[in-house]
């Protein structure tokens, strides 16, 4: 990926996206046992699946696989920018981020953030959407309202934010320090990590949202009503009857908050801390460009993307096997 | 050999002879690429100095491409050279000095104008950018956008305080701020720059006469480490980490640049670029003024360093492309354009030519804070300490100061503890550039 001339694409984080056969691989290997359901959809005759995959296969051989192998030869050379010099290093990109203090850092924070992150969209969007239901009046305005930051591009959202959280001008600075609260994300760590937690769930809340809403309107009426006459309240209903229904689509929105949090955050906290104050907030990904885009230190920053990839890689499978166990795709 | 043959052959060296020359009138003119750092009203200028050179000869076309800042644009260079698709001519910050002049993706400026003909004055840089620029008696960069930073301050207020201006020495500053917050003038005596590392660490380790690194700043070798954790900067940034936990100096975040607090009036002085001159004439409403950067009490002040961009010729280009680099160039640094260069922007003109021009004109009579960083920069004779830094991979080291400064400011680490760490990590990036350099 470092070699790419367009370094859009990585700022995007596209090239990293977990590619969709990877899941489909997984779920062919751990849910095996399972012959029926969705578990174990395939066809009859692999030629017309393979006609069917080569579109998707390409675009995954030119932004995945071939970045990826860059990336992995980088990953063990120290090199000059322009590629004057190369020399072979071995593991000495690696020994070295692993020794530092700031990549930990950086890697314990990235964990942390995402957690923190995806538990709070979730949980919001699911409220949000257990109380779509509920609404009577103005269902178009409260769905509206909701699904609107997501038609905003995130490097505008972060300078929106950037700019209302400033503690010098912005009006919801004004407003903290009002209540007396020291807000100042420049120089307090913890508020310019809170700065990003809130702006990945405001920028990320409507994903979810659409999926929850969408999974809820699925499950059958007939059971809720059967529930309510036995006597369930809403919110009984709701933990009893609709979240075990829609629990593929929680497990898959699980899956997507973890790689918006490791990946897709990147534009929020380029445009609203650049990583600051004190590193305290340069995750992982950030630093994969900060050290190589910026610093041009292309060894460290191709040793950081495998490691970033690895983790990706080990903690979805981790989740099929913990998670997906309890999700029951057959209805 | 017949009489007929003496013909076709004749005949077939005119027709090659006509093949050669039709694209030279056919083809109107040979454009070039120039990738540039500058945006805004800066970048504005850019275009307009290119479109300048283009109406004047009808031989050449120069291209400027704004490539984002000056990272992004090297970074799009790295990229593009790698696939050999690099432009002719690029700006670099002089950050990015070493980088570029190792590279191997360069030819040295003045090596393109002598080979097409041109006979520049290369001598006539004034010293710290030629100091800066010229490597083993050569300029390698033609410098282009030049600055150095001043002291910008909020006149109405130091009047309302009762001060005439600032005071020439940090320790007298040092109550003036204080002065300016107890008063009630203004909550916020001095924004902290952007790039404060510049102007407020590096710059002050040069006016006031220490050393940064070993080896005279990088220019005696590679094999040169960071030294400013032994140096009055710990003092220095004792000082700032005072002001900012006394709320003297403020920072202004993301989402707002240091020049816009000051331009605002919400904050009553910067340490900046001069290229600041275009937004702050622009922008501020009210009695504004400049002046020299402080120096410690008892210092004898030397030169300021400069900063900015400097126009690269880039490597594997063809004749002809040279020779519009070679033309622009030339166009470039003549005393008219960089007199209305440096009228237009605020950056420093580079030539005493230049600067001697602006000076009959009258020039600095009517605008007297333009004539600040030239005369700043030219204080004295450059020394080990003032010439300037050559620091392999300085981007990097400066990130990691920037870092451990804003460590200090929030509260994680002590003075001494930042600066240590800093020189140390910065240290391993020398090694490391070192050791990928050694043969050079």
């Amino acid at each position: 990926m470092l070699v790419s001339s367009d370094s859009s694409t990585i700022r995007e984080g596209a090239p990293w996206r977990l590619p969709a056969s990877l899941f489909t691989g997984l779920r062919a290997r751990f849910g095996a046992q399972s012959s029926e359901g969705l578990k174990a959809a395939h066809f009859a005759r692999p030629g017309i699946a393979i006609v069917l995959l080569a579109p998707q296969l390409l675009i995954l051989l030119f932004f995945f696989y071939i970045p990826a192998y860059k990336a992995l030869s980088l990953a063990f050379v120290q090199t000059d920018p322009f590629g004057l010099t190369t020399m072979f290093v071995g593991l000495d990109n690696f020994m070295r981020l692993f020794a530092s203090p700031e990549y930990r850092f950086s890697a314990s924070l990235s964990l942390v953030f995402t957690f923190v992150q995806s538990v709070i969209t979730l949980s919001c969007a699911a409220l949000l959407a257990f109380a779509t239901d509920r609404v009577v009046r103005g269902k178009a305005i409260f769905k509206g309202i909701i699904l609107l930051p997501y038609a905003i591009a995130p490097v505008a959202s972060g300078t929106i934010f950037a700019f209302v959280f400033n503690a010098n001008v912005g009006p919801f600075a004004n407003f903290l320090h009002e209540l007396g609260l020291p807000w100042n994300p420049a120089l307090r760590p913890l508020d310019a990590q809170i700065l990003v937690v809130v702006a990945a769930v405001w920028n990320h809340l409507c994903y979810d949202y659409i999926f929850l809403v969408a999974a809820m309107l699925a499950v059958p009426r007939s059971l809720m009503e059967a529930a309510a006459l036995d006597g369930a309240r809403p919110v009984r209903r709701f933990f009893t009857v609709t979240l075990p229904l829609i629990m593929p689509t929680f497990f898959f929105l699980m899956i997507m908050n973890l790689i918006y949090g490791l990946f897709d955050t990147f534009a929020l906290i380029d445009t609203m801390t650049q990583g600051g104050p004190a590193a305290s907030t340069s995750t992982l990904v950030y630093k994969v460009y900060q050290d190589g885009f910026v610093q041009l230190d292309l060894g460290s920053s191709a040793a950081q993307s495998v490691v970033l990839m690895a983790i990706a890689v080990v903690f979805t499978i981790l989740q099929f096997r913990a998670v997906e166990r309890r999700v029951n795709y057959g209805v | 050999m017949t009489v007929f043959n003496k013909t076709l052959a004749g005949t077939a060296l005119c027709s090659v002879l006509a093949l050669a020359a039709t694209p030279a009138f056919s083809q109107e003119r040979v454009h070039i690429e120039w990738w540039y750092a500058l945006s805004g009203r800066l970048g504005d200028l850019t275009q307009e100095m290119i479109a300048n050179f283009n109406a004047s000869q009808d031989q050449y076309e120069v291209v400027g491409i704004h490539k984002g800042n000056y990272e992004e644009t090297m970074a799009a260079m790295v990229a593009a050279y790698r696939v050999g698709q690099q432009p002719t001519l690029l700006m670099a910050a002089e950050r990015g000095f070493m980088t570029m002049l190792n590279s191997g993706a360069i030819v040295p400026v003045n090596q393109v104008m002598a080979e097409q003909g041109y006979d520049t004055d290369w001598g006539d840089f004034i010293a710290p950018v030629a100091g800066f620029y010229v490597v083993d008696g050569e300029p390698a960069a033609l410098p282009f956008n030049s600055s150095t930073p001043i002291f910008w301050f909020n006149q109405d207020q130091f009047t309302a305080a009762g001060f005439d201006g600032p005071a020439d020495t940090w320790q007298e500053l040092d109550e003036q701020l204080y002065a300016l917050k107890e008063q009630g003038i203004t909550e916020c005596p001095m924004v902290l720059p952007s790039d404060f590392q510049w102007s407020l660490l590096e710059n002050y380790s040069a006016i006031n006469d220490m050393p940064f690194g070993t080896s005279a700043n990088g220019f005696d070798g590679l094999d040169t480490e960071f030294v400013y954790n032994t140096t009055g900067m710990v003092g220095q940034v004792d000082r700032l980490a005072r002001w900012v936990e006394d709320g003297i100096l403020h920072l202004a975040g993301e989402g707002m640049s240091s020049t816009q607090m000051f331009v605002s009036g919400n904050c009553a002085t910067v340490m900046s670029s001069t290229a600041s001159h275009a937004s702050v004439e622009a922008g501020a409403q009210f009695d504004w003024n400049a002046t020299f950067m402080p120096h410690e009490e008892g210092v004898e002040p030397r030169n300021s360093t400069i900063g900015g961009g400097a126009i690269w010729v880039v490597a594997g280009q063809d004749d002809g492309e040279y020779a519009a680099a070679a033309a622009f160039l030339d166009f470039v640094a003549s005393p008219d354009n960089q007199a209305w260069w440096s009228e237009q922007t605020g950056y420093v003109p580079v030539t005493t030519a230049a600067y001697e021009q602006m000076a009959a004109e009258g020039y600095f009579e009517e605008h007297p804070t333009r004539e600040i960083a030239i005369l700043q920069l030219s204080r004295g004779e450059p020394n080990e300490n003032s010439r300037g830094f050559r620091f392999g991979n300085h981007n990097q080291t400066t990130a990691i100061l920037v870092e451990e400064m804003q460590a200090i400011w929030t509260g994680q680490k002590t003075v001494q503890e930042a600066l240590d760490s800093s020189v140390a990590r910065g240290n391993v990036i020398l090694r490391q550039y070192e050791q990928l350099h050694a043969g050079q």
